[in-house]
């Protein structure tokens, strides 16, 4: 998938990977596609329940074994 | 209208302490505004310098659920007080405990502001999700 940054969270456990996507997602401008790399099981709902109270959209999720990828886009 | 996350914490051991950082930083991130009054042995937490222990025989094994903490990318306490305090989560140290437990405004973390019941249940009243750590 397109995108234009990638934060590799994999290795942090929550809540670090939410916490680096709220300052990463404020360094973006909107419309723009942010990757998130995790492999904390927490994520798989973590990452749609942050996009659900802060407005970005989930795009895309995939899944490469451990690791999990997920597609933001920001408002 | 933005959501508004309130806890009391009254312990002062470190699982007490890291809760309401691990939820609060969560809850700032997904762009909630977060208050947290410190009351009993809770306000102890919010004196500069400090460095909680896990409660009881537990407390032997702090250094190591510390470190355990930093290799998944959580600070230690000092450094996760400083994450919430740059995310915007608002630190209040009860007036009560404070004139109880004979601690200063100057003992205190800068930023942390003294407040009565009254003014945080205020807070918690206009908040859509209030926690108590204990």
């Amino acid at each position: 998938m397109d995108k234009n940054a990638t934060l590799d969270a994999k290795g942090l456990m929550c809540p670090m990977p939410i916490v680096g996507l709220a300052k990463k997602a404020k360094e973006m401008k909107s419309g723009q596609v942010l990757e998130l790399l995790a492999d904390d099981v927490g994520a798989k709902e973590d990452v749609p329940a942050w996009c659900n109270r802060t407005g970005h959209q989930l795009i895309g999720t995939e899944e490469e074994g451990k690791i999990l990828k997920f597609y933001i886009r920001i408002k | 209208m933005t959501d508004k996350l309130s806890m009391v914490v009254c312990e002062g051991t470190y699982d007490k302490a890291m809760m309401p950082l691990i939820l609060g930083t969560t809850a700032a991130s997904m762009g909630s505004e977060v208050n947290v009054f410190y009351t009993f042995f809770g306000t102890k937490l919010l004196k500069k310098g400090v460095k909680p222990k896990l409660p009881g025989l537990w407390r032997l094994m702090t250094g190591m659920m510390v470190g355990r903490m930093k290799k998944v990318g959580i600070p230690d306490y000092d450094g996760m007080m400083n994450q919430a305090m740059e995310l915007g989560v608002n630190f209040y140290a009860c007036s009560t405990t404070m004139g109880l437990m004979g601690i200063k405004e100057e003992d205190l973390r800068p930023g942390v502001k003294v407040l009565g019941a009254a003014a945080f249940l205020k807070m918690a009243q206009e908040s859509n999700v209030s926690l108590f750590i204990g």
